[in-house]
């Protein structure tokens, strides 16, 4: 009953409502953009929607399999076969498109070529791929290993310790190779985008989630309130399950309404690539597969919102002001990008473990943040995961006892 | 059945609200009598655990109110002087959620929030949302909340501010009718809130009790003498001046003034009968509130 009525308080307010039509919209534009895929046929027609995707996911397909030798050599063939075609070579702007059409196929390896063959660890030429033979294929994974101990060894030199520098070519040696290929357009679709989602409604359940506590407050309801019986102890308890609640259904509602358009849409093939397959995750030094990405984006980002989402309560209860409240999230999503800007070590390994970051872990899985705990090198994002889950479940308890102990004067 | 006060005194930052404050409530009606400011909602606020008093305690059948936390609180109806809701909850589901956090099961909570809605007059606009609901209205319904739970300590805190006459009016008939077999505390200014309705008036001033009794006990206590005059025009502003008065009534050639003083200030003064108002007005040295402008 008490948590019944808890939910009903927010969602009695019509800015409740509204911030809810406003994910719900947010949402539905998300999807919009993650889904607007291209191809471009025979002819060099740029065509889009769904015969576009079946037509891109076929094309890929064809080159779906394991990435080794002979596969490699096939794909450098295959482009430059095409870049000797008179249609690539014509100044006729859709002579080149038709072009482009026949490297769709073969488009993302092609993108994995000129990571592999680039000049060093940082650069990124889009042409490289177009300079290579069919017996550079064999230094495909080498490269890939000792662009970064290049790296590591010269630009990078400073940026990291012995240990780390060790960490980090490990785990590039432990990558297992040759890995597989397939289309994976759903995958990277959804992941690009999920942050956008993540960080939008971790904002709305912000919003939320503010009031939840310092509404008392505000609708001066309070004296009564914590005059009852049940309004310092199982009262309070409500209101945090009610907070917890409306973060988890809404969180996983937007979420599942977006995976389950994107992915439905493009299509689920290539769950079992390592994240490496795709040219975005090339350098990443985790060695997992895209469905192990997708679930720690999105259990990250629950986990990311549970956290704001107390803390927010917390400043709530604490400071009877939900405008305070509402404004956690800004800071907590915002405030780390303008920081991010300074070039200071330090700052990068405090900004590496801001909980911003697991809205975002999709992306934070490609960075290079290192911390060493012990004698034990780690990436961030484990260390994400276990900080804040940890930090969410204390913040309960302090939480309640924040609320119950309240005077009012 | 008993709400015993002992030594409380409450400061915030240099303001004392409450001064060492004793006193015993058993099952009855007390008025508590005070201007504003004199520290009233500081009392009742304490005697809701809603602040901790700065020194002294307050006890319920010889326990601590606040070491026995719920099992108190389970006694207690509150009307906060502010009376705040939840403005997009219908009356129903306010009542209905209160009666939750006072620990009803639903079934139980449904009876009492349809009982109170029939006793208070509110039947008929329980779907009604708060924020559509008159003054009164609300007051009422603050009033049914304050109920649910059968409570024993009933706490009202200027229940009839703001109401007009005829609210005022019913308001005090519904009090009375509730407050049978409980201990009912009811703040006001306003004398006549409470002239009738209580058993016991307790004077406020200064976060001290002044004075407490029966309201008959009270007009007795008072030294001073009421006296009825006619007053020429020219010297009202003098008389104002010179002594408490309680009274003034415009006459065609001056004004009749109704004064307090121990001995008689005009020759052709008439004594009077003491009221309550008289006596508020010889303790506070000022007018009892007859409406609400001050607030
Ligand atoms: N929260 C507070 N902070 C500071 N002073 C307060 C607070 N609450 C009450 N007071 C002061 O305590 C005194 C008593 O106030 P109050 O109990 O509200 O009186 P009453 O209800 O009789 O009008 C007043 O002087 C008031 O200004
Ligand atoms: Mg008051």
């Amino acid at each position: 009953m008490m948590f019944r009525y808890e939910i009903k308080k927010v969602f009695s307010k019509k800015s409740s409502k509204i911030a809810i039509l406003l994910l719900l919209i947010v949402v539905i534009i998300t999807c919009w953009f993650a889904t607007d895929v291209f191809f471009v046929n025979e002819n060099g027609e740029k065509k889009t929607g769904y015969a576009a995707v079946r037509q891109l996911r076929k094309a890929q397909k064809e080159w779906a399999g394991v990435l080794d030798e002979e596969k490699l050599r096939q794909v450098i063939e295959e482009n430059n076969r095409i870049n000797a075609t008179p249609e690539a070579n014509s100044k006729k702007l859709t002579d080149q498109e038709i072009a482009y059409g026949w490297t769709q196929g073969i488009y993302e390896l092609r993108n994995l070529l000129n990571c592999s063959y680039g000049e060093d660890f940082c650069s990124y030429d889009y042409y490289r791929a177009d300079d290579l033979s069919t017996e550079d294929a064999g230094a495909f994974y080498e490269n890939r290993i000792m662009l970064l101990k290049n790296w590591l060894s010269d630009d990078g030199k400073y940026l990291f310790s012995d240990a780390e520098k060790k960490y980090l070519i490990k785990q590039y040696e432990s990558l297992e190779t040759p890995f597989g290929y397939d289309y994976m357009k759903g995958w990277t679709q959804v992941l690009e985008y999920a942050p956008t989602i993540i960080m939008v409604g971790m904002l709305i359940l912000g919003f939320l989630v503010a009031g939840i506590f310092s509404s008392e407050f505000s609708w001066k309801s309070d004296a009564i309130f914590f005059s009852t019986v049940y309004g310092r102890n199982k009262a309070v308890a409500a209101k945090i399950k009610a907070g917890l609640s409306i973060v988890t259904v809404i969180y996983w509602a937007a979420i599942l309404l977006y995976s389950t358009i994107v992915l439905v849409y493009l299509g689920i093939d290539g769950a079992a690539c390592p994240i490496q397959a795709d040219f975005s995750g090339w350098k990443c030094f985790y060695n997992i597969q895209i469905w192990q990405v997708y679930l720690l984006t999105v259990v990250g980002g629950y986990v990311g919102c549970l956290f704001i989402s107390l803390l927010t309560m917390f400043i709530s209860a604490k400071t009877k002001s939900a405008v305070l409240a509402v404004m956690l999230p800004f800071v907590l999503i915002f405030l780390p990008s303008f920081l991010g800007n300074i070039e200071s070590p330090v700052i990068n390994k405090i900004l590496g473990l801001l909980p911003d970051r697991l809205l975002q872990v999709s992306t934070a899985l490609t960075y290079f943040d290192l911390y060493k705990l012990g004698n034990k090198v780690m990436g961030a994002i484990p260390i994400l995961f276990v900080l804040y889950g940890i930090l969410a479940i204390f913040l309960l308890p302090i939480l309640y006892h924040e609320y119950r102990c309240k005077q009012i004067n | 059945m008993e709400l015993k006060i002992i030594e409380v005194s409450k400061n915030f930052e240099s303001i004392t609200a409450l001064d060492k404050v004793s006193y015993t409530l058993k099952k009855g009606v007390y008025g508590l009598l005070g201007v504003n400011g004199a520290g009233k909602t500081t009392l009742m606020r304490i005697l809701c655990t809603l602040l901790k008093p700065s020194s002294g305690s307050v006890t319920w059948n010889g326990h601590d109110i606040f070491a026995m936390d719920g099992k108190y609180r389970n006694l207690l109806g509150y009307l906060p002087q502010d009376f705040g809701y939840y403005p997009d909850f219908t009356v129903y589901d306010y009542l209905m959620y209160i009666a939750s956090i006072k620990g009803l099961p639903p079934f139980v909570a449904k009876q009492r929030t349809d009982t109170l809605l029939a006793q208070v007059g509110l039947a008929k606009d329980k779907n009604k949302k708060m924020k559509k609901l008159s003054g009164g209205m609300k007051r009422r319904a603050g009033i049914a909340q304050a109920m649910l739970n059968k409570p024993q300590i009933l706490i009202l805190d200027e229940p009839t501010a703001g109401l007009d006459p005829n609210e005022r009016i019913r308001f005090r008939n519904l009090i009375s009718e509730l407050s049978e077999e409980r201990i009912v505390l009811l703040s006001t200014h306003i004398v006549s809130d409470i002239e009738f309705v209580a058993n016991e008036i307790l004077l406020m001033q200064n976060g001290q009790i002044k004075m407490s009794g029966t309201g008959e006990e009270i007009v007795c206590s008072m030294p001073e003498k009421v006296w009825n005059c006619k007053i020429p025009k020219p010297l009202v502003d003098s008389y104002l001046k010179k002594y408490k008065v309680s009274n003034i009534k415009n006459l065609h050639e001056g004004a009749e003034l109704r004064i307090l003083s121990a001995n008689q200030p005009t020759e052709d003064a008439i004594l009077e009968t003491p009221s309550l108002e008289d006596v508020f007005l010889y303790y506070f040295g000022e007018k009892a509130g007859a409406d609400d402008v001050q607030i």
